[in-house]
């Protein structure tokens, strides 16, 4: 093949010299100085990929049409009545077999002795049990410079305003955790605070030490976030290796 | 390998919905207390007799059937292809 068609680029991994071996991918130094063949290399992947489509479209008896779209009747509408009319019966199910308990009527002249907001608000009822955590200034004598109720409204500004700054400060470029380890651990520490802050907000209900859960409740997030950078900071030499190594490797021809 | 991934899931979703309305119906003693895990009837007629059986059989149908489609049959299939090689 070589002998007959000079011009062609032969794409097996032997040939021209831009494509390295299996068992010895180029180190990063050796990457930096091959400009002038990486984009060769491009081409030839993309140019290999495509032609592998044009064969297996040659091959496949599916008929192309020029069509833009389904017409709404009948084609979209009996997929529409099919979703709908499952998920309406599965509500007619479940409401004929397991009919909905229906409690007592609230009875508004007495208190619960726990009243607690819905769960997916415990994060937020955490934070207004960070009193102590209220400093005690000297330059005040020892007054608090707020109340802690107001101190636990502040947190929540603080931890939505952090929220909505992390697009600013990393725009999320990464498909994968592992390859921005930093970030992911920022994100599992998050996650982890949110649900130690939630255990927090109920702590009357955990059969637990309060000063010990109040203490692990900073702790925890910090220690997981450390955790998952180490992880992915680790995993990261051996996928980004394999990754390259797929990227520098052309495979041969059938 | 879609497909057997959507039988198992189908195996698991289906017989699961109605394990629990049969523990909803049999083993949910009310609304505030144990639900769906709750004892059995202590004196079952024949019909929560045969009831409580389907229950159970639909108990280790979900697991069973989503282990064989996506456990065992991939590996099977797995192992087989290594073997021939």
């Amino acid at each position: 093949m070589a002998e007959d068609n000079d011009s062609e680029p032969i794409a097996d991994g032997s040939g021209t010299g831009i494509v390295a071996p299996d068992d010895e991918t180029p180190t990063w130094s050796e990457r930096k100085e091959r400009t002038q063949g990486l984009s060769r290399l491009t081409y030839e992947y993309f140019e290999r990929a495509r032609r592998e489509d044009q064969d297996l479209r040659m091959e496949s008896d599916y008929v192309e049409r020029d069509v833009l779209g389904f017409p709404a009747w009948p084609h979209e509408m009996i997929r529409n009545f099919a979703l709908t009319s499952f998920f309406v019966g599965l509500i007619l199910f479940l409401s004929a077999t397991l009919p909905p308990h229906i409690g007592p009527p609230a009875d508004p002249s007495t208190t619960p002795a726990i009243i607690l907001p819905d769960w997916y608000l415990y994060w937020s009822f955490g934070l207004l049990k960070l009193g102590p955590l209220n400093p005690e200034l000297s330059i005040l004598g020892g007054e608090k410079l707020m109340a802690d109720r107001t101190y636990g409204v502040v947190a929540n500004i603080v931890v939505v305003g952090f929220i909505a700054m992390v697009p600013f400060l990393n725009k999320g470029s990464a498909r994968r955790p592992v390859e921005q380890p930093f970030w992911a651990g920022i994100g599992v520490m998050g996650v982890a605070f949110a649900f130690t802050i939630a255990a927090l907000s109920v702590k009357n209900l955990l059969p637990m030490d309060s000063h010990l859960l109040f203490d692990l409740t900073f702790l925890i997030p910090p220690v997981l976030g450390l955790i998952s950078y180490t992880v992915f900071r680790a995993m990261q030499e051996g996928y980004m290796y394999s990754l390259n190594r797929r990227y520098y490797r052309l495979r041969p021809p059938k | 390998m879609a497909d057997e991934f959507m039988k198992g899931l189908a195996i698991a979703t289906a017989s699961g919905l109605i394990w629990m309305v049969l523990a909803g119906w049999y083993n949910t003693p009310g609304f505030e207390d144990t639900q769906l895990l709750g004892a059995d009837p202590a004196d079952p007629s024949a019909l929560e007799a045969i009831a409580l059986i389907v229950k159970e059989g639909l108990f280790w149908f979900m697991i069973l059937g989503a282990v064989t489609f996506w456990i065992v049959l991939p590996a099977a299939r797995e192992a087989r292809a290594r073997l021939a090689n």
